[in-house]
């Protein structure tokens, strides 16, 4: 009982951490990636993710504002 | 980050920029650094959320995605060079074109897609039948089902300006295309709607003075009381409201 109790517990952070290694993980040159925003970013118009951009190249600039 | 600002206001919306700040710098403090570099006043999208993983060599960093939605190119900009101008110029080029794989036959469907003559297009397709037609054909229509949620977010966002421009595209995209026409057509309605009427003014004079500022001093004290002047005139409307946040910006601390 306390541990089916327990690993219903652990379950949701496997989940968590399964995702976080995914995101973190890097991609490989020619790999197909897909991208949704968690939250509304700035200036979007109305664009959700990769699916609102469909055969339209897509140029990322990953900065810092330090 | 120029480069990337310079590509996005060269190819305007053939290329979408996505611009991703990975120093944990709170959302409203890089964006206010945005406005103040003139930065803004393009198509650009900024977020903090990491879109896809970076390569960790430090920053900064960029990737191209191509028209079939695999990286291209991912690493150091100085270390590209130009390598990336001519790969997002020849990406450019590709969307106008049939995707990768799509047979000859269908040539001509996809150059009347990307001109924005859906209609044209999709009887090109049924001429040529086939799996290969009908999934082409599927595949105009998802990518135009998808401008036109697009549209529906930016309405509810009160993006009136750019929902505007993006129906006339879909109107003249689909006339005469039985499946998505009477669409475009209640797009049209909602958008004409009275209630909207309050939201409209707020939108003309928010997009009138963002467009006049991005790029010449945005957060002097000229600009920053005529963007109050905005927001007070257009109180209780989004565009008001974004008037209003523009103000806050102005008031951020950048040096800390």
């Amino acid at each position: 009982m306390q541990m089916s109790r327990w690993r219903f517990a652990l379950a949701p952070l496997s989940l968590v951490g399964a995702a976080w290694l995914a995101a973190s993980m890097p991609v490989a040159e020619g790999e197909k990636v897909e991208f949704k925003f968690r939250e509304s970013a700035i200036n979007a118009a109305g664009v959700q993710g990769m699916a609102d951009l469909r055969g339209k190249p897509i140029l990322i600039d990953f900065w810092g504002k330090n | 980050m120029p480069a990337s600002i310079k590509v996005q206001e060269q190819f305007g919306d053939d290329v979408q920029v996505i611009f991703v700040e990975c120093q944990n710098t709170e959302k409203n403090t890089y964006e206010a650094f945005a406005w103040k570099m003139k930065w803004m006043g393009n198509n650009a999208i900024w977020t903090n959320e990491r879109v896809i993983p970076t390569v960790g060599r430090g920053l900064p960093e960029v990737a191209l995605i191509g028209v079939d939605g695999t990286i291209l190119l991912q690493g150091y900009p100085g270390d590209l060079g130009k390598e990336l101008e001519e790969t997002i110029a020849a990406e450019v080029k590709k969307s106008k074109d049939a995707p990768a794989g799509a047979p000859a036959t269908l040539k001509k469907a996809w150059a009347s897609f990307a001109k924005g003559d859906l209609g044209g297009a999709l009887a090109e397709c049924d001429k040529v039948g086939g799996d290969d037609g009908a999934k082409a054909r599927a595949e105009m229509v998802a990518r135009t089902q998808a401008r036109l949620a697009r549209f529906e977010r930016m309405l509810a966002a009160g993006e009136l300006a750019e929902a505007d421009e993006l129906l006339g595209a879909l109107q003249k995209s689909c006339k005469g295309v039985a499946e998505l026409a009477p669409k475009v057509a209640d797009a049209a309605t909602k958008l004409a709607a009275p209630e909207l009427a309050a939201e409209r003014e707020a939108a003309k004079a928010w997009a009138s003075f963002a467009a006049k500022v991005a790029k010449d001093k945005p957060f002097d004290g000229g600009n920053v009381k005529k963007a109050e002047s905005i927001a007070s005139k257009h109180k209780g409307t989004k565009n008001g409201a974004r008037a209003a946040h523009f103000v806050e910006l102005s008031k951020i601390n950048l040096n800390r």
